[in-house]
């Protein structure tokens, strides 16, 4: 336990803030991405992890579909839609994102051992991030009642001026 | 192990004394709680203590390449039907990692899996109470996304320490389609080998049983305009089941077509004896080292999850003894788009799904050929206004009760309606109707919930799930959340049925139970 503490006190006096991290995850393809070219663009993006079994998750990313097109009159910005779904929903997560439409204007990766999942330290999905253009974590809300997505694009603005 | 978990607190320690200028910190705390009430119309009396209480705490420390991390679990005790092994507390994982683009290298605690995982997977599931983390070392390497090679060897965490049981494995992944040149087309090859090594019993040695098993698994994927193909053979090797040995094996393909709003998949699967355990000495429903999920819809409305499908992989420690199954399933996605005809002003969604799956073969107290399990399901989703959006369902569910030992089967015909209105930018509410119909069982059930939900904090809930055609009984539950950023904060009251708790095809029984519950998630 004396070990543990004293590994405890370390990692916090080493806080900085905190950035998008280097995991292996699938694009549509089926190709493996390395998360840390989604920083390459240099532009703010949101990210947004979901599953085919989660109503609220879908829920949000619809919100953000229908808004994206305002949205993107005001900022610049990226989204990317990390699918949580295991090898029993990945080929159905690939199919369902065609059937909502996403493919056309979300990035879209497949996570489907939950390595991107646990590196982001997301317990429960749906949970979103807004990363600036430097790959600075500046906004991070978890779970989804119609009308969050308010407040996730004020901060997607204060990060895209 | 202690001496391990030690010599990495130390290294861990070390490189965050010597690497603070750019690291960073990042965590997650979780804890489930739930405060059990005796029921007698529900049948339930809890313990003398009438608690249970999971909780972790996850660390992880990044540093350019470089991170390190670990977690903490505590049980004061387990939630009611959670694994018996899960006790008291534990420093559960720990690890360093390297990763680059090209090289990863990591020494404690890991998760992976081969393929679809039908071979070997290593996962956390804190819903079934599930964490088969590998105590042990990886290292993988990729070439120009050509060639990427994996290694692992390690010790499966069961319960609340690390098996005995040692694991070595490897992956390979060839993309052809990178090697000739072409750039419009995925084509890779993929293979993985993997050994396990765990004690048997004096019995099943004598019985031919050997500790050590060898599996390995070929796998073809394709990808071309949107059309996919994928193929995937598991050999588990042999192995003892009722002191007879059997060869596991499995075979899955799924294609495909996904564009223009349209998403289509077919998958098919028959399993043989695919079921493997960390270990044969334990009954714990977490005692998995491969992944044999139902590959079926996975439904998430209350009535629609009475009877979730639980796929009968092949072993004798399921409540019956058969070799497996085979079936497969359709799924169909469209999106009518904005403007046309059905489509209307705010577009239109469909989805439908078919899946059916038989017995393998006249095996232990299975009959061969007999109807396991099939369902169809139906829904379609339309943004009526900007305001109201609506969601129908229907689903017909047919399984076997038996799980293949006659052919006799029960059948529920489903209806749900969930209808979402916005009454202000942050003020909605949502409701949800159900009917279940069925001449088995317990006859009919009917079910609604309504939520009310002010944005960007509260939300309020309560459903009742009432079976009108048998018992007569009730399933109440109310709640309320809070969410406030990365923190989440929710506290319920109801009475819970029996039956099955299901997260990514895999199921653990609980019992059923009435009581208050307070969950709480936090990241940082």
């Amino acid at each position: 336990m004396r070990t543990f503490l004293l590994t405890l006190a370390l990692f916090v006096s080493a806080l900085a803030y905190a950035q998008v991290p280097s995991v292996t995850v699938e694009n549509a393809k089926g190709e493996a991405v390395n998360t840390k070219t989604l920083l390459d663009e240099g532009t703010p993006m949101i990210v947004s992890f979901w599953s085919t079994s989660c109503k609220p998750c879908i829920r949000e990313l619809d919100a953000v579909y229908e808004a994206l097109p305002d949205w993107l009159e005001e900022a610049d910005f990226r989204v990317v839609a990390v699918s949580t779904d295991d090898s029993r929903l990945l080929a159905k997560a690939k199919s369902f994102t065609q059937g909502r439409g996403w493919g056309e204007d979300f990035v879209l990766l497949f996570d489907k051992n939950q390595d991107f999942m646990r590196a982001m330290n997301v317990s429960v999905v749906p949970h979103v991030f807004v990363i600036d253009g430097k790959g600075k974590i500046v906004y991070s809300h978890t779970s989804y009642v119609p009308g969050n997505e308010l407040e996730l694009f004020e901060a997607v603005k204060k990060c895209s001026k | 192990m202690k001496r391990i978990i030690s010599i990495l607190c130390l290294v861990v320690c070390s490189v965050a004394l010597f690497a603070q200028e750019n690291g960073y910190l990042t965590g997650s705390f979780e804890s489930n709680d739930h405060f059990y009430v005796a029921d007698e119309v529900n049948r339930f009396t809890p313990d003398a203590d009438r608690f249970g209480s999971n909780n972790y705490l996850k660390l992880d420390y990044y540093n350019g390449n470089f991170s390190a991390g670990l977690q903490m679990e505590a049980y004061v005790p387990a939630l009611i039907g959670y694994p018996d092994d899960l006790t008291k507390y534990a420093l559960s994982n720990i690890y360093v990692n390297w990763k680059d683009e090209d090289f990863q290298v990591t020494a404690g605690t890991f998760y992976d899996q081969f393929g679809s995982g039908l071979l070997f997977r290593s996962w956390e599931d804190r819903v079934l109470g599930l964490n088969n983390a590998i105590m042990g070392a990886r290292f993988a390497y990729n070439f120009e996304d050509k060639i990427a090679f994996k290694a692992l060897w390690g010790m499966p965490r069961l319960g609340m320490d690390f098996s005995d049981t040692q694991v070595r494995g490897a992956d390979l992944s060839i993309s052809l389609a990178d090697i000739i040149g072409l750039d419009d087309i995925v084509l890779s090859l993929e293979g993985s080998v993997l050994n396990k090594y765990s004690r048997i019993s004096i019995d099943a040695e004598e019985a031919g049983g050997k500790p050590n098993t060898y599996g390995w698994s070929g796998r073809l994927n394709f990808d071309w305009n949107g059309f996919f193909v994928k193929g995937e053979y598991v050999d588990l090797g042999k192995k003892l089941v009722a002191f007879t040995p059997k060869r596991g094996n499995a075979q899955l393909v799924e294609f495909g077509y996904n564009g223009r709003g349209l998403g289509v998949t077919l998958t098919g699967r028959r399993l043989e004896w695919m079921g493997q355990n960390i270990t044969s000495s334990s009954i714990s429903s977490a005692n998995l080292i491969s992944y044999v999920p139902a590959m079926s819809t996975q439904y998430t409305y209350m009535l629609t999850t009475l009877h979730p499908y639980n796929p009968q992989v092949g072993d004798e420690s399921t409540f019956t003894f058969n070799s497996g199954e085979i079936g497969g399933q359709i799924d169909a996605f469209y999106n009518f788009r904005r403007g046309t005809a059905i489509g209307g002003k705010r577009g239109m969604k469909v989805h439908a799904n078919f899946s059916t799956y038989y017995t393998l073969a006249q095996e232990g107290t299975a009959q061969a050929g007999n109807l396991l399990f099939r369902d169809f399901s139906v829904d379609v989703e339309k943004q009526w206004t900007k305001q109201f959006k609506m969601l129908l369902m229907y689903s017909l569910q047919e399984y076997n009760p038996g799980y293949g030992q006659n052919k006799t089967t029960w059948l529920s015909n489903i209806v749900v309606a969930d209808l979402l209105y916005k009454w202000t930018p942050q003020f909605s509410t949502r409701l949800e109707l159900q009917y279940l119909t069925t001449h088995e069982d317990k006859k009919d059930w009917m079910a609604a919930l309504l939520e009310v939900n002010f944005a960007p904090h509260w939300s309020i809930f309560g459903s009742d799930m009432y079976n009108h055609g048998s018992t007569k009984m009730h399933y109440y539950n109310a709640g309320v959340s809070y969410t406030k950023g990365r923190t989440r904060l929710a506290l319920g009251y109801g009475r819970y049925k029996d039956g099955y708790i299901c997260s990514g095809g895999v199921c653990r029984q609980i019992p059923q139970y009435t009581g208050a519950n307070f969950t709480l998630t936090t990241s940082f």
